[in-house]
């Protein structure tokens, strides 16, 4: 049975979604960095890969993870071994799944925030001798601060929010990969409508107060301009 | 395994000339919206065409948790007919005064097993399997709402394993995605009906053993027709169907018991 103030869920649920955004921000900079500023024609296939999980069904990352890197591939067996456990029913594949799933809400947002940046501040710091990753972490990243807060805002509440590859891939195991709204669901299809409905609530206000944040932030230079 | 795929294959043409005997209804045609258990996919999978072309009655068939349809069909799901894989979700339709009965009808009886890949680590098979402290992921159906999951804990619980198989249940929606857990390797072992463990697919890629009936409850696996529905009469040929005695007699080649 699950209770409303499921803290175990709760507290899982911040691990994953905390987790999550700090390896997303590891690989959107990145990322971000190539599809802006990249030179190769690749970036625009680069650009789509990234967006994939925008429009995917998360039943089809849920089926690769289950099967195509279960124990019965060889990938999923190197997987299992390193791991010492199947990516299914585990913290590491909710959070293997969470990054995939999220990946476009921690890209989308910083390529915007560098495409934005005025291109002479870059090139100004290339005339006085930067080298380009100097470029872009002294000049284009901090003139677009903000775009990675609004990164890891969005990153963070739509992991909060995954429900499908945790429903495939989770198991329901409490402290281990129920989440907030897997347990949500679980509540709602035994009935207890009023515990839900708390639970429910817990989540919108959440959802709002993190969009509210991520659009009442300051604004940095480049997005205003 | 090789002996039982033998007898269903043999046994599958009488399906045939047993449906023969069975006069049609004079009314016949038109489409069934069947809910039904998770259990009874593999059953309605070999019995749907038969019925089918004997009585041009078409079958839509959705399947899922015995809860979670019965709790659909509460709010207000279009089913037809549901088969619940017990007595208790059954009643919940007719406790909403939704089925054409007052009782709902018991066609068949479930039975559960213990089923597992041929490439587990864990030969050979046994109920003792579940007494290993070696052991990684077990894959159940969610014991509130699906009547296997339900009796997969009850067994446990009897016969004592509950505490050392606990810590590695994995818990599935239905007995479908247990089945399925087990079926990718993902999960070791997975408590799954008869129904499951018998079906082609699963009989080639691994082996069972059934729970002795004393240490779960009757899985009295119960249909009702619903009274509000536009195709009572079809969904009534499919409930009498069921319940003949040439299809009774062939269930236990399915995984099922014959009620009494």
């Amino acid at each position: 049975m699950t209770t409303p103030l499921d803290s175990s869920a709760l507290m899982l649920t911040l691990r994953l979604a905390t987790l999550t955004t700090v390896v997303l921000l590891l690989v959107a900079l990145p990322l971000a960095y190539l599809i802006a500023f990249g030179k190769s024609r690749l970036r625009f296939f680069l650009e789509a890969v990234v967006a994939l999980p925008l429009v995917l069904p998360p039943t089809v990352l849920g089926f690769y993870l289950l099967v195509a890197l279960g124990p019965l591939t060889g990938p999923g067996r190197l997987l299992r071994d390193l791991l010492g456990h199947t990516l299914a029913f585990s913290f590491t594949g909710l959070l293997v799944g969470s990054v995939v799933y999220s990946l476009p809400f921690a890209v989308q947002p910083i390529v915007a925030g560098l495409r934005s940046v005025d291109r002479r501040y870059l090139e100004a710091g290339a005339t006085l001798g930067a080298s380009p990753l100097q470029v872009f972490l002294r000049v284009a990243l901090p003139l677009a601060k903000s775009s990675v807060l609004a990164a890891a805002v969005l990153a963070f509440a739509h992991t909060v929010g995954e429900f499908g590859v945790v429903l495939m891939l989770g198991g329901n195991i409490p402290g281990r990969t129920r989440t907030l709204s897997i347990a949500l669901f679980d509540l709602i299809e035994n009935g207890q409508f009023h515990e839900a409905n708390q639970l429910a609530l817990l989540l919108l206000l959440f959802s709002t107060a993190a969009l509210l944040l991520l659009y009442a932030r300051p604004r940095t230079q480049a997005e205003v301009a | 395994m090789l002996a039982l795929a033998g007898i269903v294959s043999l046994c599958l043409p009488s399906f045939l000339s047993a449906q023969k005997q069975v006069q049609p209804k004079a009314n016949a045609g038109g489409e069934v919206t069947v809910f039904a258990a998770a259990d009874m996919q593999p059953v309605l999978e070999v019995l749907g065409p038969y019925f089918e072309r004997r009585t041009g009655i078409k079958l839509k068939v959705s399947y899922g948790a015995s809860a979670t349809l019965a709790e659909q069909i509460v709010n207000g799901a279009p089913a037809d007919i549901f088969f619940s894989a017990d007595f208790v979700f059954a009643e919940h339709v007719v406790a909403a005064n939704l089925a054409d009965a007052v009782n709902p009808t018991p066609y068949a009886k479930g039975l559960l097993v213990l089923w597992e890949r041929n490439d587990s680590r864990f030969k050979p098979l046994s109920l003792d399997t579940l007494a290993r402290k070696d052991l990684k992921s077990v894959a159940i159906a969610n014991a509130d709402r699906a009547p296997y999951g339900r009796a997969a804990v009850s067994a446990l619980k009897k016969m004592g394993y509950f505490p050392n198989v606990a810590p590695h249940l994995v818990e599935a929606e239905s007995v479908g995605q247990a089945a399925q857990f087990a079926l990718s390797g993902n999960a070791e072992l997975a408590f799954l009906s008869q129904t499951i463990a018998m079906s082609p697919k699963y009989k080639a890629t691994g082996s069972f053993v059934l729970f002795p009936l004393s240490v779960y409850p009757d899985i009295r696996q119960c249909a009702v027709v619903m009274k509000a529905s536009s195709h009572r009469e079809q969904a009534h040929v499919l409930l009498n169907y069921i319940t003949s005695d040439e299809i009774q007699n062939h269930l236990p080649e399915l995984g099922l018991q014959k009620i009494q």
